[in-house]
């Protein structure tokens, strides 16, 4: 703290208007162990500052894992010479720190535990995770498994005053398997990360699950070209919230990269569609006291019963937007807090059951999304469903489709939303997609 | 630059030859066959354009040590960002702990360094120019971009670049050390025509000086290129569905070859016996048209170095030969465990990293049929243009993202078309490639590839290919 205090006086000193500095360090382990024995083992502390100055409206940043003095104040000095070739820009500025407490302890977000844990026995949860996966005949090759923990603390100051820190943690086990010979070979993985090591689910049930997403993709066929219903697991929605989250970041709006950027207030999906950013949900994995600016993190709402009610922003997007910031400044863009569309009241079987033909989406490889048209296309592998009932995998297919077009066509939304990362959603049934196969 | 010095670097490093040694020796206290220490200082600095304004610039530095002990086939990491001898000294103990017995040999003295070639020799290195430089750079390409059509209504401009001076010495009695430029212009440009709104991007770099930016591309192709993608995407149609015969432009589509071929000879996934090509060496795996390489030695490209990030000396590697597996990408740790010789594959993103086996500019050599011709064979089917990426899995399914293309009708590209996804298995579509081009080309110097989380500058070329089935993903 002392650090980054101290080099926004030197700031000032040097003439800057406002100044910012943010600190982070870091203490990483990760065990990766393949085939009963560790393959590597990573342990390193490290630290990173950042900064950002702003003089007379033009604004220039620095980054450095020198944490030598005499190369800060350089690269403070560079920074405020630097900014006179920045172009005047109106919206350039920090937030004013707001009175009220900031409440660090209530969100639960530091285990102790963690940085105690023996390492004889993090190796051990990645060798019985993969250990409990291989012991399945149908798999037969592994690309290892691992835990990795992270500790995290963050220090942030600036000229208005700001000066707060706070530490974080998160641990993470894994497991990456094959089923089937090397022509047909299949593959999957599951993970599971928290903030507690209290709550990370045991080597058990990450193994069993990747064992299952795993083997249901043994002896694929290929299907037709045509247009169906597609149930989205909970990954898939994920990643549809991933897209719709960078469509509704005030930074792609304020820069028109965002098919959603002018429809601010307007329905642009059905009633099924409420989606928040929640960045005090005590213990999730997107709870933080207060984003990279210092602005408080709180509950925002996106879209309500379909219409799009807020975008997410950082103070800069905000002011160009003419919008508050709601806490989601990471670096110079924007990120989630806890992003997630609220769940129905299906389980997932009884939304299956009810699906005469259609096909589970399980997964999708490679890029095809464009948020300046909303367009989505991506090869993808599922489950083909028929009378309500599993049929058979598919795989080498494509979807295609339009997140604009989607979010009008959710139809029933799962019971099943989980907060295993900071975006995350429930199974939701589309009404109709376009898959693209023989 | 005096890249050949053991110790050219150590104003940053502040380390001597024999502290290196001793580090070594900490590193092998318990046992072990290897120890390396990776030290890593990189500048880097950016400029952002966009909203008629230089919105901000800003000046990065990097600095740290990697660890490492081999131990068998197992690896201990340590890294810091703290130069000074205590803390490096904890982060070799670190690494150290992967083995556990009495020291089994001591690090060798180093040898000098051996005269390598230099594949960047530039003029005029981008760290060492002035920010207003580099700012009519950006300026330059923003306002062609703007220029080209009425159209364009959002241009954003960004130039990045960097110097990385990297040492890597190791209990094998090897000190190398490089300094490797990297320079990189990209413009992404909207237009808009009624209400819709598409998106076209450019850009190219390399480890090139300024003066690659004044003679072999200068920022005002890069301006226009974008807003002609952008601009013609306004006219594009949705994709077609079903299988087809795919034409795949000559440059863009080497990012086939990167994820459906590359990935898949990487030596850990054929060393684990995950990648579909494991039991397949010598074998025939494609058209006999077909040859590929993997080569770090190119002068500029954005994937070549002097050395890799192991400190071997890199070479032009084979990987097919008419239609046969020739050769893999090693790295260290797999070249001993397979006893094969080292490639120069071995490459990290940062100190933070253990180094893995990676491609450098990769691509297919040119064949026989005239590019003309090929899209003249093709009745009805897909031209593939330009790319948004790839992805592939180790059983060898793959799918490319294409941005924009072309129908094909009689023999002509047609009505353009717009984001459509291509998917296959490796294999088969290298069977299926049955026209090879003569106009072998590059693709756009900017591509960063992705493994296990870490970033690498990578380069991808090929001439015009066809491919005679093909899944193209869309909506008809």
């Amino acid at each position: 703290m002392a650090v980054a205090e101290s080099l926004v006086t030197f700031g000032q000193s040097q003439g800057t208007d406002e100044i910012e500095v943010s600190i982070m360090d870091g203490l990483e382990f990760s065990v990766d162990v393949r085939l009963g024995k560790i393959e590597s083992l990573v342990e390193a502390g490290s630290r990173y500052l950042g900064l950002r100055v702003i003089k007379d409206n033009k604004t220039a940043y620095a980054t450095s894992s020198d944490l030598n003095t005499d190369t800060l104040k350089r690269l403070v000095k560079n920074a405020i010479r630097r900014a006179e070739l920045s172009n005047t820009d109106e919206c350039a500025g920090l937030p004013i720190p707001k009175s009220g407490a900031i409440d660090i302890p209530n969100l639960n977000i530091y285990d102790p535990e963690i940085s105690e844990l023996d390492t004889d026995k993090k190796i051990t949860l990645a060798l019985e995770t993969e250990r409990i996966a291989l012991s399945d005949k149908r798999i037969t090759n592994s690309h290892g498994a691992s835990f990795e923990t992270k500790e995290i603390n963050s220090v942030l100051a600036n000229s208005h005053g700001f000066v707060h820190e706070y530490k974080e943690t998160f641990c993470s086990l894994s497991v990456g398997i094959q089923a089937g010979d090397t022509d047909s070979k299949v593959e999957d993985y599951w993970s599971c990360t928290e903030r507690h090591f209290r709550t990370l689910d045991p080597p058990e049930k990450v193994g069993k699950k990747a064992v299952a997403r795993t083997v249901r993709q043994l002896n694929p066929r290929k299907i037709k070209t045509q247009v169906v219903p597609v149930i989205f697991e909970p990954t898939m929605t994920t990643w549809l919230l991933g897209f719709l989250f960078a469509c509704i970041s005030g930074v792609a709006v304020y820069q028109k990269l965002s098919f959603i950027s002018d429809k601010l207030g307007e329905k642009i999906g059905n009633e099924h569609i409420t989606v928040y950013d929640d960045g005090q949900l005590p213990g999730k994995l997107g709870t933080r006291p207060y984003d990279s600016e210092g602005v408080p993190t709180q509950k925002t709402s996106v879209i309500e019963r379909g219409t799009l009610k807020n975008f997410l922003c950082n103070t800069y997007a905000a002011k160009k937007l003419n919008l508050p910031s709601t806490g989601n400044a990471d670096g110079a863009s924007v990120g989630p807090n806890n992003f997630f569309l609220q769940p129905g009241d299906k389980s997932p079987e009884d939304i299956i059951q009810k699906t005469d033909k259609g096909l589970i989406l399980i997964r999708t490889i490679g890029h095809g999304l464009n948020p300046v048209t909303g367009d989505i296309s991506r090869g993808a592998f599922g489950l083909w469903v028929e009378n309500g009932e599993i049929a058979y995998p598919v795989s080498e297919i494509t979807i295609a489709g339009n997140l604009g077009t989607i979010l009008n066509q959710i139809e029933e939304k799962g019971n099943d939303l989980e907060f295993r990362s900071a975006i995350c959603g429930p199974t939701v049934k589309i009404r109709e997609l376009t898959i693209a196969g023989k | 630059m005096n890249r050949t010095d053991s110790m050219p670097f150590e104003d940053h490093f502040s380390m001597s030859s024999g502290d290196l040694q001793k580090i070594l020796n900490i590193a092998l206290s318990q046992g072990g066959n290897f120890s390396e220490i990776f030290l890593e200082y990189r500048v880097y600095s950016s400029i952002n354009m966009e909203e008629d304004i230089i919105k901000e610039t800003s000046e990065n530095i990097l600095l740290g040590a990697g660890i490492r002990v081999v131990y068998g086939d197992q690896t201990g990491y340590g890294y810091t960002n703290d130069l000074s001898l205590e803390k490096v000294t904890r982060a070799a103990l670190t690494a150290s702990s992967i083995a556990k017995g009495p020291p089994s040999q001591k690090s060798l003295p180093f040898r000098s360094a051996p005269v390598i070639p230099n594949y960047y020799p530039i003029l005029h290195p981008a760290q060492d120019e002035s920010l207003e430089n580099k700012i009519s750079l950006v300026k330059a390409t923003y306002q062609s971009a703007f220029k080209f059509d009425r159209k364009i209504k959002k241009v954003k401009v960004s130039f990045t670049d960097q110097t990385r001076y990297i040492t890597i010495a190791n209990s094998k009695g090897q000190n190398l050390s490089d300094v490797q430029p990297l320079a990189k212009m990209t413009c992404l440009c909207i237009a808009e025509k009624a209400n819709k709104r598409e998106a076209g991007f450019s850009g190219g770099g390399g480890r090139v000086g300024l003066e690659y930016f004044a003679k072999d591309l200068t920022p005002e192709k890069i301006g226009e290129e974008a807003a002609q993608e952008a601009t013609s995407l306004l006219e594009a149609i949705q994709p077609p569905a079903g299988e087809m015969p795919v034409v795949l432009s000559p440059g863009h589509s080497g990012v086939l070859i990167h994820e459906a071929v590359g990935h898949l000879l990487e030596a850990d996934f054929i060393r684990k016996k995950t990648s579909i090509f494991w039991n397949k060496m010598g074998q025939r795996v494609g058209s006999e048209q077909i040859f590929i390489y993997d080569d770090p030695t190119i002068p500029f490209f954005r994937g070549s170095y002097n050395i890799d990030d192991e400190g071997t000396v890199p070479k032009k590697k084979p990987l097919v030969e008419g239609g046969k597996l020739v050769g893999l990408l090693q790295d260290r740790l797999s070249a001993r465990l397979m006893n094969k010789p080292l490639t120069g594959h071995g490459r990290r993103q940062d100190y933070t990293c253990i180094p893995v086996p990676r491609m450098s500019n990769t691509y297919i050599a040119e064949g026989e049929y005239d590019p003309e011709e090929i899209i003249k064979s093709v009745n009805k089917g897909f031209y593939a243009d330009k790319f948004q990426g790839g992805q592939v899995e180790d059983s060898g399914k793959f799918t490319f993202s294409v941005s924009s293309g072309f129908l094909i009708e009689n023999g002509k590209l047609t009505a353009p078309v717009k984001q459509a996804t291509l998917i296959g298995t490796n294999i088969d579509i290298l069977q299926k490639i049955d026209k090879v081009g003569s106009d072998l080309t590059f693709g756009l110097q900017t591509g960063t590839c992705g493994k296990e989380g870490q970033a690498a500058p990578v380069t991808d070329g090929c001439p015009t290919l066809k491919v005679a089935k093909m899944t193209v993903g869309g909506f008809k």
